[in-house]
């Protein structure tokens, strides 16, 4: 499959070369060289045509320098007067400016290219040919996605940012959230893994005594988004908070989409856009809107690509002496008597006995350099007046960064094979009646070592260099007594373990204007059902290890550790969901002059089935309508009577509500009449009353009394291990009242258009305040003998601001933009129930949600006297090189009542900086992302300790240690003194959080670049090609990080970040 | 045209319209399936099995009963005592509670304050609805079953509140109400004596609803019997009469730490309860000392000492995480390091104290004429196990050096394992049973004779128990038939006698840990560096022995008698009192 694949690429690829090979220059336009030795005007005609040849209606063709226009029809055609030498300009919100000087009069045909950046046009007013005045390019306003619909950017009083296909697909990744980050203000994308992490773990459990039992016990559902942790306007704390995804106007947990079928993700983000998701609506939105028909001839876009990935931030293990020489000063350190003697600190260092004495860089035996990553796309698109289409074919294929051996004839690396369809079909039955179908399919089918990735990479985080060799004379795995795998066997020789993930989701949309009874009055029906399953296959086995050793007499003997475990072969169901969704709307759209109305009435019910669960139903009885005056006044209201079946009976509905306003000042006259330069100045504001039915990620029907079963328990009788047992529902008292989280959300907003919206600019104030927020009561006393579950206890604040300011223009042909975006986030703990605190400095009310505490470092401990005069830790006595904690209350000992906030407790800043041209066929873009006032808690025990108790020995350690105390380096040293075995004094002290690990997680990533070159069309044009694309982009090409070792955001033992560097090509036909 | 297309829709959204509300009729559970039991299905006034009920029983015995065997972190309690300390490196959780380096906010390790009060609350529910089950079960004499079941819950739960009364003290007595989340439960303290008061009055009350021993079958086999009941009475008085609690209350005016004022005939009733449960003459000491632990009660297997155990089933778990780890292909972790104190505290095989003149004690070959409950309690360098000598010299297999975790004082456990000493075949473990005994015949002797020698000295019965114990573990009687016990002590000597006595007999069942607590001697035994043996073997094979210290224990006096009331308990709760200084 692949091979065919790659053969097809091969091909491909040559005729891309061919072309280039004959690149000259590059012509925008063709023309009949007829001479004019006449300066008078004269009657241009011509063809404009877009990227994919098809003729282009609503380009404005402007003569410089003259106040005239004209815009080019259906068939794409325009004339114009011009004259020789002349310059006309073409623009279209969706292409870049074309510029060209008039040579002669013989008809010219021109062909757009698309711009990099969307761009919302606001009416500009000019003078037609015919002396008209006439408000421009409303023609091409741009529609933004609203939930369940679509809406003209001027008409909202809601704060909308989105981004569109061609931000997506330049970044060359697996999933549409890497697109996302640093480019919507609001939403933080924060990466957690480098790699996807399928559900490799059965859903039940065959138990001899109760038959099949769940093995999870919560009722939220399966999410394909294990890469990320996405949070709105900074609110994520707590379960079950991050933005609903909502696919093609269905709530589905689709992130895993190719980014090139995606037309726009769009965030809603106040408290009146979401309104209509009732019980889930404090959460906000993202609508992931794919590919959608475009009538006309067939449009074909094949885009196929390979990229080279490798990992950041994998920290520096010691070389063997070095690990020995640590590890003995820790032992002595601690009082012990040293490991290694000098002559293993030569045989470590020269490599003299390899078997005996190995050094083993563990990251370069089994990683590989630069897997690929490779997509291929197909999209077609097209149809007449009665129905349209769209198909969407997508192929990806992931690697990941295992060593496998050619002896396999299966493969075990890591990887991740995608397949997708995505086909969307309208019909317009009559003028009155439209009916939309899509069909969407996905297959996944993943890889991964049989030893599980997890758990390699703990072991290769956690296993010296020193450990084992790698393989023995006789060509056995290395290993011994303590180490009885091998880790090189673990990625090569221990089998694998295969998931599948399947998606089908059926939608059909009928919508019926029902005009004749009502004028402006409209129907509409959807209907979804989608089916997901996930299974996994495992076929792991374990390779044993020998461990072998030289007699005093010269034998060589081979003894063997752990077992051969043949291999397995579990076939088990991981996940399976069903969803229905069903909507009924009614609506009424009408303007009466200057008078705009639209109201709808909206029904719509959820309903899941997930794994073994009852089915959960979320229902929706919404009501909204927005008014308008000549769309300078705005007004629009919705409510929305929302019930969630996992409450108690009789609790289970509630009302949600919100509005906003919004003042058009651009169309006052006194601004529309006098300012020209000021294309859209509005001021809006929303407010909404949201909620969260979270009760899900807190458990299963957690209102009620009942008794579960536990096995095995205790062995009575001559059976063991034990017959089955009862519990009260798990050890958790239930919560009768439980109920959702609300939000009381507002939102003030200033659209700014200048310049011929050449410069624009969105400014948001955000104020909201949650409350009824799930915590567990202060008072959570054991004397009852059970857990308190979460209540809704906490009220907390979240405010900020978040601006995105663009400027595009163009200097003749050279197309450009810049486009940046901030947010600047801040929270506070307004009420948690608090248990009774003896000092000021330890609350944790009125401090930021989620603020860490811990105790505070206060340098290194120098010297004895200073250990003398010092507190510490009730029965330990410290050393010199020991990190000195603050005793905050002076009473000579360091405890709970020392525990203070660590770290900033200023708002945290988001931004993200887009920049990029189009110019001669060559498109340029650039995103620079990075987040200020952040924090980072790094104290990985591996790596920032070192020398843990483990295998019956101690575990690997890092380069950063060499920067540890000793009596030498005490002035620069930036570690504590090193200690074996994990002396939790300095990593873990009291098991609280301490200072001295707090860095600063400041850091900014050149995210993504892209190059791309269009092929001029006088070269293709022979190959019966609309256009031809070459690209070359990459992903976190250059990080900057306050704080250097390793990556910000993703460590070991989590999937490294990738570096990709992608290469491909796109024809449109 | 139209009109019909219209039509066409208008049927679709009927049907649309119709199918969702078909859809809202109930076609599943209103009630999940894994929460269908409820309380009337838990304890079922229709089921005459009470099958429902009795497995609710079974996991409050789960909870209740502990599984000493490395329970605290991998490690054996008695690590944190005099007797042991934990060959894992760094420091491991059980050596903070060996040297103090616990607090109120961070507690040790033997935290049990949570677990506990959750399976009393278990415990409560069952004794509070099995009323409503029909059992019609019989005991063999025809009594019905359900009041012995009840009275199971009722032991187990007095066993739990022993526990913490041991560790914390008085504690809050929640008697038979269940709490709900709207219910108050800032309760208070009980005084040291309303606990005791209480779990005596249990023992009493459940004792003749109980099975005999003789009325265990085999699918009853590990439940509470009567002997159990009256065990922990006695056990309860004992330490009710102790000097931590009974005259040396560390707050003397304190009713939560102990009693406020001395008062001896709480020794008589600790004596008593114990000679009352011994005149049963249903338990008997087991022949062979080592057999006391691998072997299975009655009616499954012939052990007639233990009154009250948890099964561990059939297993090599405690031979793999504490034997010797120079034995790769059998396995072994060697996690727990017996004490050169420990080791001291056995007499030779005349019954004689090491220091004792005569004792034909020999520092140059330590191991020889020694009781022989030492060999069958540790393993030391030159013993013989799995068809060879364990080698715990420096160097030596079962002591290499280096990274890997080893003995720290040249001593591994051996109490508990099957006899691995030679085997047949290849040089592995065997599956043996590991029941963890938390009471056994031979403690009730030792609680009678303590108490006796307390209340009115060292009559013939204190010695008497002595002999027994002596004779079973093979120490010669000698001559004068006195297993090498000084006649005519004085109740002093004889508390030194006795106290040494228990802490050989009972090494590693998790008594010394609270008996230096309880006799008020922590100070003292904590106050002596732990030390293990250093041994080097010279080429030609001689060996040399030197003591070294091994790890000094912290016991900060009084404050570390009683373990501090959890900080979040306190904080959350003003009406509980934490302990003194903590």
């Amino acid at each position: 499959m692949t091979k065919t694949i790659f053969k097809k690429c091969v091909s491909l690829l040559t005729i891309v070369v061919l072309l280039f090979s004959q690149v000259c220059t590059a012509s925008y336009y063709s023309q009949t060289k007829t001479f004019l030795t006449d300066t008078s005007t004269f009657l241009l005609r011509g063809i404009v045509f877009d990227d994919f040849g098809h003729p282009l209606q609503g380009v404005v063709i402007e003569k410089k320098g003259a106040a005239t226009f004209t815009v080019t029809d259906e068939k794409g055609n325009f004339q114009i007067s011009a004259n020789l030498n002349c310059s006309l300009v073409f623009k279209h919100s969706k292409f870049n400016d074309i510029e060209l000087s008039v040579k002669n009069n013989s008809a010219i045909s021109i062909k757009m290219t698309e711009r990099y950046l969307n761009k919302i046009n606001y009416a500009v007013s000019k003078t037609t040919l015919t002396s008209d005045t006439e408000y421009l390019s409303t023609s091409n306003f741009k529609k933004v996605k609203i939930l369940y619909g679509e809406n003209n950017a001027e008409n909202l009083v809601s704060p909308i940012s989105a981004v569109y296909s061609n931000e997506l697909s330049t970044t060359p990744a697996s999933s549409y959230m890497y697109g996302l980050v640093g480019r919507l203000p609001g939403l933080n994308v924060n990466q957690l893994s480098g790699f996807r992490t399928p559900l490799t773990s059965p859903l039940t459990s065959l138990d001899i005594f109760v038959g099949n039992i769940p093995n999870n016990n919560s009722g939220a559902g399966p999410t394909d988004n294990t890469e990320f942790a996405i949070q709105l306007r900074g609110h994520g704390n707590s379960a079950g908070q991050s933005p609903i995804a909502i696919v093609d106007g269905v709530q589905r947990e689709y992130y895993s989409l190719d980014p090139e079928s995606i037309e726009s993700v769009t965030l809603l983000k106040d408290g009146l856009s979401p309104l209509l998701l009732g019980q889930n609506s404090s959460r906000g939105a993202l609508l992931i809107t794919t590919k959608h028909p475009q009538a006309g001839p067939p449009r074909l876009s094949i885009t196929a690509e390979t990229g080279m990935q490798s990992s950041l931030g994998l920290p520096d293990p010691l070389a063997a002496y070095q690990y020995a020489y640590l590890l003995n000063e820790a032992l002595l350190n601690d009082g012990k008597s040293p490991a290694y003697t000098s002559a293993d600190f030569n045989a470590y260092r020269t490599g003299s006995d390899p078997i005996g004495h190995p050094n083993v860089n563990w990251y370069n035996t089994i990683l590989k350099n630069n897997p690929l990553m490779s997509r291929l796309n197909l999209d077609v698109t097209g149809g007449g007046a009665v129905a349209r289409y769209v198909v969407s074919l997508n192929y990806m294929n992931q690697q990941g960064m295992f060593q496998s051996s050619s002896s396999n004839s299966y493969n075990t690396n890591l990887d991740l094979k995608r397949y997708t369809i995505n086909s969307k079909v309208d019909i317009d039955v009559n003028k009155q009646f439209t009916i939309s179908m899509q069909l969407f399919g996905r297959l996944q089918d993943g890889n991964q070592p049989g030893a599980g990735t997890g758990t390699i990479l703990n072991t290769l985080l956690s296993t010296p260099n020193n450990a084992y060799p790698v393989i023995n004379p006789d060509g056995s795995y290395g290993g011994n007594a303590n180490y009885t795998n091998n880790l090189l066997s673990m990625v090569e020789s221990s089998g694998y373990i295969q998931d599948h993930v399947r998606d089908v989701m059926a939608n059909l949309d009928l919508k019926y204007k029902l005009d004749k009874f009502i004028p402006g009055l409209w129907a509409d029906a959807k209907g979804d059902v989608s089916v997901q399953s996930a299974n996994t296959l495992n076929r792991s086995k374990q390779t044993p290890v020998f461990d072998m050793t030289l007699s005093s007499t010269g034998d060589t003997t081979y003894k063997r550790f752990g077992s051969t475990v043949n291999q397995i072969n579990t076939y088990n169901t991981t996940s399976w969901a069903r969803y229905w969704f069903a909507q009924l709307s009614l609506g009424y759209d009408k303007s009466f002059k200057k008078n705009n109305v639209g109201v709808a009435m909206v029904f719509d019910q959820k309903k899941s089935l997930i794994n073994y669960d009852l089915p959960s139903l979320l229902t929706n009885w919404s009501l909204k309508g927005n008014y308008n005056y000549a769309q300078k006044y705005l007004i629009e209201a919705a409510a929305n009577y929302s019930g969630y079946n996992r409450y108690q009976p009789g609790h289970q509905f509630g009302l949600f509500y919100a509005g906003g306003l919004g003042w058009n000042i651009a169309k006052e006259n006194f601004i529309k009449n006098n300012i020209s330069w000021i294309n859209q100045l509005k001021l809006r504001g929303s407010y909404g009353r949201t909620g969260n039915a979270n009760i899900d990620s807190y458990g299963y029907y957690n209102w009620m009394n009942y008794f579960t079963t536990v096995v095995p328990t205790y062995a009575m009788g001559s059976s063991y291990p034990g017959q089955a047992g009862l519990v009260e529902q798990n050890g958790t008292l239930s919560n009768v009242n439980a109920t959702w989280e609300k939000a009381d959300k507002i939102d003030i907003g200033l659209d700014i258009s200048l310049f011929n919206n050449h410069l624009q600019a969105n400014l948001d104030y955000y104020n909201e305040r949650y409350f009824d927020v799930m915590q567990q009561r202060g008072a959570t006393i054991q004397l009852i003998g059970m857990n308190y579950p979460y209540e809704n206890i906490g009220i907390d604040r979240y405010k900020g601001t978040e601006l995105t300011v663009t400027y595009q223009n163009s200097i003749r042909n050279f197309n450009y933009f810049i486009t940046g975006n901030a947010s600047f986030q801040a929270s506070k703990v307004l009420y948690m129930d608090e248990q009774y605190r003896q000092y000021a400095w330890n609350k944790q009310t009125g401090h930021p949600v989620g603020q860490r505490y811990g105790l505070i470092a206060d340098g290194l401990f120098q010297s004895i006297t200073e250990i003398a005069s010092s507190a510490s830790i009730v029965g330990y006595t410290p050393h010199v090189g020991d990190i000195k904690y603050k005793d905050l209350n002076h009473d000579g000992v360091i405890d709970q009542f020392d525990v203070a906030p660590i770290g900033k407790q200023k708002p945290v800043i988001y931004y993200g900086l887009t920049l990029g041209f189009n110019f001669k066929g060559f498109d340029f873009s650039a995103l620079i992302q990075g987040v200020q006032n952040r924090d980072q808690y790094v104290n990985n025990s591996y790596i920032d300790a070192g020398f843990q108790s483990q295998n019956n020995s101690y575990s690997q350690a890092y380069q950063q240690l060499l920067g540890r105390w000793t009596p030498e380096t005490a002035a620069y040293a930036t570690y504590p003194r090193l200690t074996a075995g994990g002396n939790a004094y300095n990593s873990n002290p009291l098991y609280y959080s301490n200072s001295f690990f707090m860095k600063n997680g400041n850091y900014f990533r050149l995210k993504n670049i892209n190059i791309a070159y269009n092929i001029p069309d006088k070269l293709i044009r022979k190959y019966k090609v609309a256009g031809i694309k070459i690209f070359v982009n990459a992903q976190n090409l250059f990080t900057h990080a306050a704080y250097g070792a390793g990556d910000p955001e993703v460590s070991m033992p989590n999937y490294p970040i990738q570096r990709v560097i992608n290469t491909g090509f796109n024809i449109k036909m | 045209m139209n009109n019909i297309k219209y039509n066409i829709f208008l049927y679709i959204l009927i049907g649309i319209t119709a199918s969702m509300l078909s859809s809202c009729k109930k076609s599943y559970e209103t009630v999940p399936l894994g929460q269908q039991i409820n309380l009337s299905l838990a304890f079922d006034p229709k089921d005459s099995l009470g099958t429902e009920a009795l497995e609710f029983l079974l996991n409050v015995y789960n909870v209740a009963t502990p599984y000493g065997y490395n329970r605290l972190s991998g490690n054996f309690l008695d690590a944190a005592s005099d007797d042991a300390i934990s060959s894992a490196s760094g420091i491991p959780d059980i050596q903070k509670l060996a040297t103090g380096a616990f607090s109120a906010a961070s507690p040790n390790v033997d935290n049990v304050w949570s677990s506990y009060y959750t399976a009393i609350r278990s415990a409560t529910v069952f004794i509070v609805y099995i009323n409503r089950v029909p059992l019609a079960e019989k005991l063999p004499n025809g009594n019905p079953a359900r009041p012995a079941y009840r009275s199971e819950a009722r032991f187990l739960r007095a066993l739990m509140y022993f526990e913490l009364l041991k560790r914390y003290g008085g504690v809050p007595l929640l008697g038979d109400t269940i709490r709900q989340i709207t219910d108050n439960v800032q309760l208070p303290r009980n005084s040291f004596a309303d606990c005791v008061n209480y779990i005596v009055n249990e023992c009493n009350n459940i004792t003749d609803s109980l099975r005999t021993q003789s009325q265990v079958t085999p699918s009853n086999y590990g439940r509470v019997t009567q002997g159990a009941a009256m065990a922990l009475k006695a056990r309860v008085l004992l330490y009710a009469a102790s000097p931590l609690f009974n005259g040396g209350n560390i707050d003397p005016t304190n009713p939560l730490t102990g009693y406020t004022s001395y008062d001896i005939n709480r020794w008589k009733l600790a004596a008593d309860a114990a000679s009352s449960l011994m005149s049963l003459g249903t338990y008997s000491l087991m022949p062979k000392y080592s057999d006391a632990f691998i072997t299975q009660a009655t009616p499954i297997g012939s052990n007639t000492e233990m009154i009250f155990w948890r099964q561990g089933g059939s297993n090599i778990s405690v031979e793999q995480n504490n034997g010797p780890i120079g034995y790769t292909s059998a396995g072994g972790n060697g996690i727990t390091s017996p004490t050169q104190n420990l080791v001291d505290a056995f007499p030779t095989d005349s019954g004689k104290a090491i220091t004792d003149a005569g004792s034909q004690y020999d520092p140059n070959n330590p191991y020889n004429h020694r009781d022989p409950r030492l060999k069958m309690t540790v393993m030391y360098n030159g013993f013989l196990w799995l068809n060879r000598p364990v080698q715990t010299f420096d160097g030596g297999l079962d002591k290499p050096g280096g990274v890997i975790q080893q003995t720290k004082t040249s001593y591994y456990l051996r109490k508990f394992m099957g006899s691995f000493e030679s085997v047949s075949g290849s040089a592995i473990y065997s599956n043996t049973y590991h029941d963890w005994i938390s009471f056994r015949y031979a403690e009730v002797m030792l609680n009678f004779a303590e108490a006796t020698n307390e209340f009115s000295g060292p009559t013939q019965d204190v010695y008497n128990v002595l002999y027994a114990l002596r004779n079973r573990a093979g120490i010669f009687s000698g001559t004068a038939n006195n297993y090498g016990l000084k006649q005519g002590m004085s109740q002093s000597e004889m508390r030194v006698v006795l106290q040494n006595e228990r802490r050989v007999e009972l090494a590693f069942e998790e008594q010394r840990f609270f008996d230096i607590r309880r006799w008020k001697i922590a100070s003292q035994a904590y106050n002596i560096p732990l030390t293990g043996m250093d041994i080097q073997q010279a080429t030609n094979g001689q060996i040399f022995y030197n003591i070294i210290p091994v790890l000094t224990p912290v016991f900060r006096d009084p404050q570390m008698y009683l373990y501090p009331i959890p900080y979040t308990e306190v904080i959350m709760n003003p009406n509980m009192k934490q302990n003194p200084s903590w």
